[in-house]
């Protein structure tokens, strides 16, 4: 197998990945971050968020809220930097195969043109 | 000597529509290039002005004063939407990227036909049919675009909604003591969930391009295939 082959090989699981990264951050985003942060801040007057204790629900929430998106960003981002490594992959086997669509059509172009230059 | 190939049937609705607009691609990139550029110069003079005019008093005082409100909303309603706009205009710049991937695709099957037409007829093959993948990396593109087009207007709508509502109403400080706090809590979801959703519509655009590579490669290795059979 050439290393162009492999290219070609590699680039769908790069391209999927980086898909499915972007999809997962997009579902926790929608579906846990957002929702924890409508019912902390929407459901609790503020002097209520401040007195929350130590192991509280409130507390928890508040971890949730914090904690989540400093990892969920950088796990989109490397869905995008998967899906530019995935198009660079694609990208590199182009230069190989319009060389050697040029030596072929250097081959062929006798019998296209009849023998006529 | 000009070759008379026969041209590629009409694609129904809507890409029909994608395929007249594949050509724009340098003014669409154009067009993207100006969103960003639009929203540097809003961040860069209204909503750093206002986030200074925020900052420099002290917090008690911004907090509790009603002269500050105007730079407090103004700083919440532009970070509302402005992302949006600035992906928007990215995502142009993307969409630019898949149609000239489309041009070069349509091009490639056109030389194709070109040299086809050239050949002794008892060696010609037939031309393939246009794969599927066209239409799929057309739609993606589409998708993608639309999404982003969606959440600048959710952007604008909350923006000018609930953010500027809930901002003007009241000082941070009259907002500490508020016991109905559902306006903020659709405020603090907001970023939560439109910024992976802007991100959905990136990852659409960056598929298109993915699938309009493999048009082009696909194109390019069944015509060196059509040339070696000869």
């Amino acid at each position: 197998m050439s290393e162009k082959e492999i290219q070609l090989k590699v680039f769908p699981i790069f391209a999927v990945g980086g898909f499915m990264l972007i999809m997962i951050g997009f579902i926790v985003g929608a579906f846990v971050v957002g929702p924890t942060a409508n019912s902390y801040f929407g459901e609790n007057t503020k002097q209520t968020r401040d007195s929350a204790v130590e192991g509280s629900s409130l507390v928890d929430d508040l971890v949730t809220i914090s904690s989540i998106p400093r990892w969920l960003e950088p796990l989109i981002f490397l869905g995008v930097a998967s899906f530019m490594f995935g198009i660079g992959l694609e990208f590199s086997t182009i230069p190989a195969l319009l060389h050697r669509r040029g030596k072929t059509m250097k081959a062929a172009f006798p019998k296209i043109t009849g023998g006529s230059k | 000597m000009t070759a008379k190939v026969e041209p590629d049937p009409k694609p129904s609705f809507p890409f029909s529509m994608v395929e007249s607009m594949m050509p724009m691609y340098p003014l669409i990139a154009l067009m993207g290039w100006m969103l960003v550029v639009i929203s540097f110069v809003i961040g860069f003079t209204t909503l750093s002005s206002a986030v200074t005019e925020w900052f420099s008093e002290v917090k008690a005082d911004r907090e509790a004063s009603t002269a500050l409100n105007d730079a407090q909303t103004t700083i919440h309603v532009i970070e509302t939407w402005l992302p949006n706009l600035k992906f928007l205009g990215l995502g142009l710049g993307l969409l630019a990227i898949n149609m000239a991937l489309g041009t070069i695709a349509k091009k490639l099957r056109h030389m194709g036909k070109v040299i086809s037409y050239h050949i002794e007829e008892s060696q010609r093959q037939k031309m393939p049919e246009i794969p599927n993948r066209v239409r799929l990396f057309q739609g993606s593109a589409m998708m993608g675009i639309m999404i982003l087009m969606a959440t600048l207007i959710i952007g604008l709508v909350l923006a000018f909604g609930t953010v500027t509502d809930y901002y003007e109403s009241d000082t941070q400080a009259g907002h500490n003591l508020d016991t109905d706090t559902s306006d903020l809590g659709t405020i603090a979801a907001i970023p939560h969930w439109l910024g992976p959703l802007r991100m959905m519509g990136m990852a659409f655009l960056f598929a298109g391009i993915t699938i309009a590579l493999t048009v082009i490669i696909g194109t390019l290795k069944y015509q060196e295939d059509m040339l070696k059979n000869l």
